[in-house]
């Protein structure tokens, strides 16, 4: 018997080898995407940190109070989102449907105050004068750019974090999705929470007054 | 699929704490009139070492098959290594430009 009449007589199961990396496809799928998601972050960072450190006429537009307190405060309640996803992962595994819904709902509620939070910061500067072109303290525009580019995209990515979180608990909830589901999700979130780690020192301490 | 050995809630509640620490210690750091080089150095050395944490056991990858860890990971900090080698050039072009 040849190896094609091997494949074509064992059917399926041919092809349902065992991963090599011991893990579903979908989890596979999501650490690809978050490899190639935190190269973009990587590029930005990268480049950010550049200009900072190599300006001459940097400006440092934020005070301990409210900016930075602000992102110590943003930095715990992200970090907190964390916890609470890990929550929800034990509760769906274990088969605690309610429960696993609880600290999903939890976690997108900590998640919509980050984004608060954010949004707030963001419109205190704009009423400063900070525009992505623009630095009412006379010095680098680099200064604007960098910080509503990058933390913009990280708003973005929580934003969409929280409306995937609504759309697996939902799925959840009525029986079409299963806690893998769940933990695939919490990657995501999890991997948001990691870029705040870089975001939060380079965006806001290094310019601190 | 990924091995049955994993944490409590008691351990994540521990790193969440230590990761809460060292962004304090972040701060602190920030406040001691270091040079812009050196502090971005260490809040980098800082943000690297909580991003272990986090991915180690937030993300699980402690637990899961060290295949996925060493598929990933070394090819990822590669071509972070490459970017942080190319960056300095594209920011002398920026900065010839601007002449």
């Amino acid at each position: 018997m040849n190896p094609s009449e091997g494949a074509v007589g064992a059917g399926h199961a041919a092809f349902a080898e065992a991963s090599p990396f011991g893990i579903e496809s979908k989890k596979l799928a999501m650490w690809l995407f978050i490899a190639s998601d935190s190269v973009t972050f990587a590029v930005l960072l990268f480049g950010y940190s550049f200009l900072r450190v190599g300006s001459p006429d940097w400006t440092k537009p934020f005070e301990f109070l409210p900016s930075v307190l602000n992102g110590m405060v943003m930095t715990v309640i992200l970090l907190t989102s964390s916890l609470t996803m890990l929550g929800g992962v034990m509760a769906a595994k274990a088969g605690n449907q309610k429960s696993c819904l609880r600290w999903m709902g939890y976690t997108m509620l900590l998640g919509t105050i980050f984004a608060i939070l954010h949004l707030r910061e963001w419109f205190g500067l704009i009423h400063e004068g900070w525009r992505l072109f623009q630095n009412p303290l006379g010095g680098s525009v680099e200064v604007g750019t960098g910080f509503f580019c990058i933390t913009g995209l990280h708003l973005m990515h929580v934003i969409s974090g929280v409306i995937a979180l609504g759309v697996i608990a939902l799925g959840y909830k009525r029986g079409r999705l299963t806690a893998g589901h769940v933990e695939t999700t919490s990657l995501y979130w999890h991997f948001v929470d990691i870029v705040w780690m870089f975001v939060f020192p380079i965006m806001y301490l290094l310019n601190a007054k | 699929m990924a091995s049955n050995n994993e944490p409590g809630m008691k351990l994540y509640v521990g790193i969440w704490i230590g990761l809460i620490a060292i962004m304090l210690v972040e701060v602190f750091l920030t406040y001691q009139h270091l040079a812009p080089r050196m502090l971005l150095v260490c809040l980098l050395a800082l943000a690297f070492f909580e991003a272990g944490l986090g991915i180690a056991y937030f993300m699980h990858m402690k637990y899961e098959s060290p295949h996925l860890l060493w598929s990933l990971v070394p090819i990822t900090i590669f071509v972070l290594v490459l970017l942080d080698h190319i960056w300095p050039d594209a920011f002398r072009l920026a900065r010839m430009s601007m002449r």
